[in-house]
Order: C-alpha cells, then structure tokens, then sequence
C-alpha cells in the first residue's frame, strides 16, 4: 500500500472484511463526502443517495485497491464528483422549474441575523451559480483540494480553474448583495 | 509558474482568497513577500477576505445516524469468511465421524463374524473416500 496515503492501510483492511476499519472510513470519510455532494447537489437526499452508492463502490474496490497516481481520497472524490455531476446532468435533461436556481430575495445584512440564516444564504447562492463555477468552488474551499487536483477532477487546467473560482466568487457576492438590497 | 506583480497577486487573491495556506505551494512564499512589500495588496486582501467570510458562512448538516449506519451494513465482513470455514471444519468433522463410526462397526463385524469380515476388509468400494477437494474448492 501506498506509505504517502493516509488511508492506504485502512483501505486495506476494509478489503480483508475488518468492520472496524469500515467504521473508521465511514467516520473518517462520511462527512466529508456527504458535504460534497450536498453542495454540488443542493439537496440533502440526493446527496445521501449519492453516498450510498459512494460506499458500495468503496467496499467493491476496497480487497482490490492497489495504490497508483491518485490517494484513495482523490479516488473517492473522483467517484463522488462524477455521481453528482451525472444526476446534475440528468436534471438539465428534464424541464425545471423557472425559479429553479433563482436566490431567495431574504436580507442577509439584517444585524440579528442568526448564524443558520446566513448560511441558508450562501447556499441559496451557491445554487444559483453557474454549475462550473460551483464545482471549482466547492472542490477548492470545502473540499480543499489543492489546484491541480481539482482541475484534474474537473478537466480543465489550473488557469481554467482559477478564472472559475474567480468568477464564481465575484458572482456569489453580488447574489447575496441583490438578495440584500 | 507565474511571475508575482501586482498582475497576478491580484489574479491569485480573486481566485484562492485571502488566506495565504489556500495559494498555490510553489507562489505561497512570493506572493506573501509581495503582500509585505506592496501597499496595495491589502485592499485586495480585505476584498478577498469578506468574500472568505461569506464562503465559510455555509455549513451543511453532518450525516445522520441512519445514513451512517446504511453505509456500514453493505461493509465486506471477515465473519462471512470465518462462516464458510466453519462449514469446512463441521464438514470435515462428519466425514471423520463417519469414517470412524465405519471403521469401529467393521471392527465389531470382523470381531463377532471373522469370514464376513475379510470380506468386508476388500468391499469397501462404496464407502466414499475422504475427498476434501470439492469443499476446499467450493471455498
């Protein structure tokens, strides 16, 4: 196994069937996977269908996983990445609603605002970024991958993913600026 | 590998923030040597950092208990395998018994009918032999 990969040996315990290893992935990798997939996603149930099936390919993969470029945290990225963006696809493909993706017009600045509140917010405008943009976001600053990791998860190169993380942050404030105004 | 000016400190704050552990590796050293340097790289860092404020504004809700344990249940388990050795052990332990019950009972043959029993001695075709190959393959 993989000395530089944190979860090499875990991994490799998960594939000789030693539950409690499961359990330490589980714990180690569950929220993290789960808050992924509920940011490129928007939505809590989708995101633990997404990490259902997450963790059925990790104990199908897991006797066999044999360490190559990538740590078993950007495999599993990977996977996760590429369940959300297929549902987020199949989304596009069915007609939405208009105000699918508009931001709800609640003020932000109000100085009560509670800690809840604001975060609905932001994720109110997360939503309603352009899907490339969120993904660059969610993938740098939650999941903080570094830059060529997730320009790799994303096909493109580090420029590409700088312009979006760029973009998608000028976009997120104005969002929350208007649904201040 | 970007030269550091103005250019691109302004280009690497828009894009990673403003916190200096969230930049590039191979810029992290120049660029905050040119945050030092340069009086106009702290308007840019404090626009960045109200914009970090508000990223790091989101939480989402940590994975229930039901989802968790899910997820667990479909874990591969060591006990399937101890469960199909100790079919093996159980399987090997009839056979002995079977053989050794055969061989006591043509022992008590050939001791209370000795004619018989030579004859029992070569007429043991039909007594299956102890064959573990078709548990061991079945493993």
């Amino acid at each position: 196994m993989n000395a530089d990969d944190p979860d090499g040996d875990l991994v490799r315990r998960v594939g000789e069937g030693d539950v409690q290893a499961a359990e330490a992935l589980v714990a180690r990798k569950l929220p993290r996977m789960t808050a992924l997939a509920h940011r490129l996603l928007g939505d809590r149930a989708e995101a633990e269908d997404v990490v259902q099936e997450l963790f059925l390919r990790v104990w199908k993969s897991a006797s066999s996983w044999r360490p190559g470029a990538a740590k078993f945290d950007t495999w599993m990225h990977r996977v996760a990445f590429n369940l959300c963006t297929d549902r987020l696809r199949k989304r596009r493909e069915v007609a939405l609603p208009e105000t699918w993706d508009a931001p709800d017009p609640q003020p932000l600045a109000d100085a009560r605002i509670t800690a809840e509140q604001q975060s609905d917010a932001v994720g109110r405008a997360l939503a309603s970024l352009a899907p490339r943009q969120r993904e660059a976001i969610v993938l740098t600053y939650y999941q903080e991958l570094p830059n060529r990791e997730a320009a790799a998860l994303m096909g493109i190169g580090v420029d590409a993913l700088e312009s979006l993380l760029a973009r998608g942050r000028r976009a997120l404030k104005a969002r929350l600026e208007e649904a201040d105004a | 590998m970007h030269e550091m000016d103005l250019n691109r400190f302004e280009r690497l704050v828009a894009a990673y923030g403003a916190t200096p552990s969230r930049w590039p590796d191979e810029e992290r050293a120049a660029a905050q040597a040119f945050a030092r340097a340069d009086p106009r790289a702290a308007a840019l860092l404090a626009e960045a950092d109200s914009i970090d404020t508000l990223l790091f504004a989101h939480r989402v809700a940590e994975p229930s208990r039901t989802l968790r344990a899910m997820v667990i249940e479909g874990a591969p388990r060591k006990r399937r395998l101890a469960g199909r050795a100790r079919l093996w052990w159980t399987g090997l332990g009839i056979a002995l018994a079977g053989a050794s019950g055969m061989l006591a009972g043509s022992a008590a043959t050939a001791a209370l009918e000795p004619i018989t029993a030579n004859v029992l001695m070569y007429g043991h075709e039909d007594v299956p032999a102890l064959d573990y190959s078709a548990e061991e393959n079945a493993l």
